[in-house]
């Protein structure tokens, strides 16, 4: 016949699964994208609560383990592409081109970051464009490319390697603007050849 | 019992336990973080001016994905010393102030089309403060305070000013700068 368990044991492994489970979980979500409130339009993403006093709990411990400071939604609002419009990952060996048009704002700034979220250092040392200062077709349209060599119009300089990630901040945009935008307001990411 | 059945009431007890330490571990995240915006700007608690934490053409800072195109400024309050008074000269180019506690998050935001004169000032205050304050306050002569009211006693303003070209980098980081973050003594005195 087979002794039982000791309680004792059984309360150990109790607490051992609880803690162990408990914030190996919440470290693995806490390190990552907030898990509720994401929005996609297309390629990009924006959590349209992250900037306000309605952020959830997971929202404010991810703001708080990255060190950041979001914009808050009065400012304006930060939207993230990882992936170019047909939901492959942005790659530093191709060539992309963003365009032409974006949601109306006081002013915006398209910014080009390596893995690692820095501004990776390039040959004109500039990593992104605001609205006032890119050059426009005759439509008002715009069209950025994005490429490790040199290119025509406006150009910016990928990392040397691996994934990149474009952000495109809405500044001062009008009140509920984050709310009914849609995917056709925004720049497509279109992904154009890819080199060695 | 069998020694099945126990193991995997335990399993289970176990894992409702877990889920309490999962949602108590986020909650209690952001206090616990001493490598967040709050923790870092500790050094501005003293100062009198807002202290750049990311100039504009991508100097180094401790931002995560900082814009190139703004100067971003900070500086920490700690309303326990009095209400903070907050003043920023606007010029042509987006300035942005935001409010943040220390772990709830954004309470308030404000650019500069709120400006009046080419001037934008605010007073953060707790809710106790603002009672004294507008106890205090001669009916007849009403400030022109724009107050706010902070949920908790320690945060930091943020300041953000536009270089939408590469040759306002200089001016920006200057107005970002020149914000003053002041406890307001006058406030205290008052009541």
């Amino acid at each position: 016949m087979k002794r039982p368990i000791p309680t004792a044991a059984l309360i150990l492994y109790v607490l051992l699964l609880a803690l162990g489970l408990g914030i190996g979980s919440a470290y693995a979500v806490l390190k990552g994208a907030p898990p509720f409130g994401a929005r996609s339009f297309g390629p990009w993403h924006v959590w349209p609560k992250l900037g306000s006093a309605e952020a959830d709990p997971y929202m404010r411990a991810i703001v708080a383990r990255r060190g950041d400071i979001p914009l808050a939604t009065g400012e304006g609002l930060a939207l993230t592409a990882l992936v170019d419009n047909s939901g492959r990952q942005l790659d530093s060996a191709c060539s992309y081109r963003v365009g032409s048009s974006a949601p109306a704002a006081r002013w915006w700034t398209l910014t080009v970051y390596d893995a690692d979220g820095k501004l990776a250092p390039s040959e004109l040392g500039r990593n992104g464009f605001t609205s006032p200062e890119i050059l426009r077709d005759a439509q008002n349209g715009f069209t950025i490319s994005l490429s490790r060599a040199l290119s025509a119009g406006n150009w910016l300089q990928l990392p040397p390697s691996g994934p990149f990630s474009v952000v495109l901040r809405l500044y001062d945009i009008p009140g509920a603007a984050g709310l009914s935008m849609n995917a056709e307001d925004l720049p497509t990411i279109e992904r154009l050849e890819c080199g060695a | 019992m069998s020694n099945l059945t126990r193991i995997l009431l335990a399993t289970l007890c176990g894992l409702v336990l877990a889920a309490g330490v999962h949602i108590a571990a986020v909650f209690m995240a952001p206090s616990f973080a001493e490598n967040d915006a709050f923790g870092r700007l500790q050094d501005t608690l003293a100062e009198d001016q807002a202290q750049i934490i990311s100039p504009p053409g991508g100097g180094a800072t401790w931002l995560p994905l900082p814009d190139p195109a703004t100067a971003v400024a900070a500086c920490a309050f700690d309303l326990s010393d009095g209400p903070v008074r907050v003043t920023a000269k606007t010029g042509q180019d987006f300035l942005s102030f935001s409010f943040h506690t220390k772990t709830r998050g954004v309470f308030f935001a404000v650019t500069d089309r709120a400006a009046i004169r080419g001037e934008l000032e605010l007073v953060v205050m707790t809710p106790r403060q603002l009672d004294e304050a507008r106890a205090a306050e001669d009916p007849n002569e009403p400030t022109r305070d724009v107050r706010i009211v902070a949920p908790q006693e320690q945060g930091y303003i943020v300041v953000r000013v536009a270089a939408p070209y590469p040759s306002e980098r200089m001016q920006a980081e200057e107005a970002a700068k020149a914000v003053s973050c002041t406890v307001d003594e006058d406030e205290d005195e008052a009541s």
